[in-house]
């Protein structure tokens, strides 16, 4: 069944390509039904999927490079499936949101495919050289769709974007050929092996681990971004068209804190844990800066990439805080990021193509003409600061709540992002839809199609459902969480603080937080 | 064997150069003879590199894993040679067909250019077939006089000579360089077979290795200048800017082939025992030609500097891997055979662009190829993003196996850098792929290809991609047949 899903999307990018190129009509709406084919094989993941179960499942394995111990390997766990669902989603809305791009339109759907098929396999990949050749090749779609149909300094931030991201993932890869060849040198049949599950069993010194830690660290630091590996992202984001925006920001920075939860934690134990003070500064100077920056970006688009950085801090903070909260919130943070700030990204998107602008000052009374756009607008805003209710207000509560025992410091300073975020929110919002309206252009605005609405309306409700009833995510990542930190105190000295555990919590009776 | 008696000769196993050498030789009577147009030559020329292919696969076949001994011991028929073969026919096949237009245009001389590939190639696998030093410089000189003469063919333009002059002048140092390494290996050794050699060296201790260390080196220098490895490179880039635009990529490919397969057969097979004294030369000048190789691509305006850049630092790769010393070095041999192909398209690509006899090709020439000719556009870009190292292409598995086979034998720093100098790459590989989408095109005239040029270029970027996902096939053939 993964396999499937790994592959419909490229089918559909096969299908596209067959259309005659005369029938431009067809080529949008075609990509929409056929990325819409992968999210009904994920629910179908979804639902078939195991609650009580830590390890991976409907997991497939076929010999691929066979002298080198290479295999296609895929497996889903509670840690990806989120993740894996938010990816099928944003894909189908995204598209449907891209009926601005006209030049090209063909290769467009099928540059979007592609990245699809790329994003699910680096989400289910479970061989290190599968999950490398995923997470490269998603590189060329993205980089095509920032360069081809993104703003006027499209180039520049297309090749910044391409550039960070390969240097990153360089040295992830030399780290990579260093764990198969230690596999070589300690198991029986010396054979190499990227696979991993047996790479688990490895028994690394911890001066190794250091080093390793340290290569997967700085390609996941770069793709999260974690300050100061941050400075692609304005300019990817804003330079982007709204759909490479939306899955740049709903689900490649994701790439960076799924590698870190995935592999650094698991793979590292050690290097994990006396790296934490690091990884958790980073996060957050991260959060803070992040956050400040956003506050004075008078383009409302850098607004809300800035803000990204800030909610990224938040989700890396809650990793290495090392405890049930934090990873289950870092985990659902992940999912709810990408459905707020997708859904913030699609706006702007929207009052881009009507404006064609998206500085601030251009606008000012807005809600007056478009009420249902404001609407959403506020709406989304509001789960991003973490109003109680909605998603963000979930995450962002898990990780403090999880990252007080462990990092009681580091915690309270980042409490103040929430503070930080509500100013700059609430600041744009008043500055973009309240007051008078002002400039004859914004007179003429028309509000939401039913189109558009149908569009935000999935996020919406998703926003909402995973405010009320977090469980739903919560209870399917909880025994992967655990599992993590399972291994973490089995493979080190290292004790999760009480009460820093799921039974920590059910012990003393009080479930707060937990969903 | 007593003296004068005829060596004994393994006529079937050497059956393919038989077929090119004489099939040149052919071709220039029959131009002198009958005077046939172009296209038969063309056609002739062909159809002999088709046999010789079809004999090599034969032979290929049957190869005994060890090798038998040809020509009184001076030629080793085993399956490395057999592969260097078969990669030098595959592409010198494209390069003929992609070149076409370059014959055409040569006109009156066309049977000469058709008649030098086929010897260059004959001397290359030559070359890589030799167990003996002398037949290796006899390979080398046979291939490299054929390329010199090709460099210059077009006879007009100073760009043209100019790359012809230097190649002869510095390829004939290279291989004074390299002869007299031979000499002092003989003086150290007492024999010029690598076999003895190897023997020889293994079978007593050298207490003053210093002839023989200095004669490695040298033959090691004569070598890297042929692959175009750093320091020893600086020649390229004018060679690569001036010759026929139609031949420049088969002439790099060869001459990679032969003096790679020369280089791993006396290094490895030849001062195996050595290989505490020369890794670390080796890896050195690996080192170093990626970083310089990189460096200087991406400050090149001309895209065929850039591609000889380039080739400086895919050299160090390949170097990379030998350095590893692992026995038979199998990742070298598949980066050979992907990188050749890689190499051969780009240039078919160049010389659709710019004319076939051209010298120099401006990146700015490529402004908005992907509108002028969408093909040539999407050729060119796969075989950069091969070059580049980007999973799904053969350049990716090519590069992991050479990181692999350095990393097990203790080059982790040498891996490090490799990656960092392939990540620098990729900047200029992508340099030329914007180029070609994202920027407006100069004039709106379309490019054409001819159909064999089509075809060949299909085949390289077929190559490229599906043995990008699926390799399995070439890793294995070169994983379990090649011992050196």
């Amino acid at each position: 069944m993964l396999t499937l899903l790994v592959l419909t999307p490229l089918l559909g990018a096969v299908v596209i390509s067959l259309v005659p190129a005369r029938r431009r009509e067809l080529q949008l709406p075609l990509g929409i039904a056929l990325s819409a084919a992968p999210l009904g094989v994920a629910g179908a993941v979804f639902v078939s999927f195991e609650k009580g179960e830590g390890s991976f499942q409907m997991v497939e394995k076929m010999v691929w490079w066979e002298p080198w111990g290479i295999s296609w390997h895929l497996g889903v766990d509670g840690i990806s499936l989120g993740l894996v669902a938010l990816t099928t989603l944003l894909f189908p809305l995204s598209l449907a949101a891209s009926d601005a791009i006209t030049h090209r339109r063909k290769a467009f759907v099928m540059a979007m495919l592609v990245l699809e098929t790329g994003l699910i396999g680096t989400f289910l990949a479970l061989d290190l050289v599968l999950f490398f050749v995923f997470f490269e090749v998603i590189l060329v779609p993205m980089y095509l769709i920032i360069g081809i149909w993104g703003g006027e300094r499209r180039v520049y931030a297309a090749v910044k974007f391409f550039i960070y991201t390969a240097v990153g993932s360089a040295l992830l890869l030399a780290a990579i050929i260093a764990l198969a060849v230690m596999h070589a040198s300690q198991s029986v049949e010396g054979a190499l092996s990227f696979d991993y599950l047996a790479l688990l069993d490895l028994e690394i010194s911890s001066t190794a681990q250091m080093w390793l830690f340290g290569a997967f660290a700085l390609a996941f630091a770069i793709k999260v971004p974690l300050f100061p590996f941050h400075t692609w992202l304005p300019d990817a984001h804003v330079e982007a068209p709204t759909a490479g925006s939306v899955l740049l920001a709903g689900v490649l920075l994701k790439l960076g804190t799924y590698g870190l939860l995935r592999f650094n934690l698991t793979l590292f134990p050690e290097a994990t844990v006396s790296l934490v003070p690091v990884l958790a500064v980073l996060a957050v100077v991260g959060i803070i800066y992040g956050a400040v920056v956003a506050i004075v970006q008078p383009d409302l688009k850098k607004l809300v990439a800035y803000s990204s950085v800030s909610h990224l801090g938040f989700v890396v903070l809650g990793i290495f805080a090392l405890t049930s909260a934090g990873l289950q919130g870092a985990v659902i943070q992940n999912v709810n990021h990408g459905l707020t700030t997708g859904a913030l990204f699609l706006l702007v998107g929207m009052l881009y193509d009507r404006r064609h602008t998206k500085k601030i000052a251009d606008f000012g009374g807005l809600a007056s003409r478009v009420p249902m756009m404001a609407g959403f607008f506020l709406f989304m805003a509001f789960a991003s600061i973490g109003l109680p209710g909605l998603n963000g207000f979930v995450g962002e509560f898990l990780v403090l709540v999880g990252s007080f025992p462990s990092l009681p410091a580091y915690a309270v300073v980042a409490a103040f992002g929430v503070v930080l975020a509500a100013i700059y929110m609430l600041w744009a919002y008043q500055r973009v839809f309240t007051g008078p309206l002002t400039g004859m252009a914004n007179r003429k605005l028309v509000d939401l199609s039913p189109k558009e609405t149908a569009i935000l309306s999935p996020l919406a409700a998703l926003v909402l459902l995973l405010g009320l009833y977090p469980g739903i995510l919560l209870d399917r990542t909880a025994p992967s969480v655990e599992a993590i930190l399972d291994r973490i105190e089995q493979t080190t000295d290292y004790q999760v603080p009480s009460p820093g555990r799921l039974e920590d919590v059910f012990a003393s009776g009080s479930g707060d937080g937990e969903g | 064997m007593s003296p004068g008696a005829f060596p004994d000769v393994a006529w079937a196993g050497l059956a393919p150069e038989l077929v090119m050498v004489l099939g040149a030789v052919v071709l220039l009577l029959l131009d002198v003879q009958v005077k046939p147009g172009v296209k038969v030559l063309w056609r002739s020329a062909s159809a002999i590199m088709v046999i010789a292919l079809a004999l090599g696969i034969w032979q290929w076949i049957v190869t005994e894993p060890g090798g038998e001994l040809a020509f009184g011991g001076m030629l080793i028929l085993d399956p490395a040679a057999a592969f260097a073969r078969l990669v030098v026919l595959v592409v010198s096949i494209l390069a003929i067909s992609a070149g076409r237009s370059l014959f055409v245009q040569l006109g009156n001389r066309a049977a000469e250019g058709l008649a030098l590939v086929l010897l260059a190639s004959a001397g290359f696998v030559l070359m890589a077939a030799s167990q003996n030093l002398v037949m290796m410089f006899l390979g080398l000189e046979m291939g490299s006089i054929s390329l010199y003469i090709l460099a210059g063919i077009t006879g007009d333009g100073v760009r043209s000579d100019e790359a012809a002059l230097k190649y002869l002048l510095l390829g004939a140092v290279a291989s004074a360089v390299f002869i007299y390494g031979v000499a002092l290996v003989f003086a150290g050794t007492g024999s010029l077979g690598l076999v003895a050699i190897g023997g020889f060296l293994a079978q007593y201790l050298v207490l003053s290795p210093a002839v023989l260390l200095i004669g490695i080196g040298l033959i090691t220098v004569g070598l890297c200048f042929k692959v175009a490895a750093a320091p020893f490179h600086v020649w390229a880039p004018d060679v690569y800017q001036g010759a026929p635009a139609g031949i420049v990529g088969y002439m790099a490919a060869v001459a990679k082939v032969g003096g790679f397969a020369a280089l791993a057969r006396v290094l490895l097979s030849g001062f195996g025992t050595f290989r505490a004294d020369w890794a670390l030369v080796v890896a050195a000048i690996a080192a170093l030609s990626m970083m310089v190789g990189a460096v200087m691509a991406i400050i090149s305006t001309d895209i065929r500097r850039l591609l000889a850049y380039s080739g400086v630092a895919h050299a160090g790769f390949i170097l990379t891997g030998l350095a590893s010393g692992a026995p038979g070095s199998p990742s070298v041999w598949f980066y050979l055979a992907v990188y050749t192909v890689q190499l051969v398209a780009a240039f078919s690509v160049i010389s659709a662009v710019g004319g076939a006899a051209s010298s120099g090709s401006a990146l700015s020439d490529y402004r908005g190829l992907y509108r002028r000719s969408p093909f040539l556009a999407i050729a060119l870009s796969v075989s950069l993003l091969g070059m580049a190292g980007l999973p799904l292409t053969t350049g990716f598995v090519a590069k992991l196996g050479v990181f692999l086979q350095a990393w097990q034998h203790g080059l982790q720093w040498l891996v490090v850098v490799a990656v960092l100098a392939s990540a620098m790459a990729i900047y200029l590989y992508l340099r030329v792929i914007v180029t070609m989408y994202m920027h407006s095109p100069t004039t709106d005239d379309p490019v054409g290809s001819d159909r064999p040029t089509f075809w060949a270029l299909g085949f390289a970027t077929a190559v490229t991609v599906v043995l990008g996902v699926f390799p399995q096939p070439l890793l294995k053939l070169v994983e379990s047949a090649i011992y050196l």
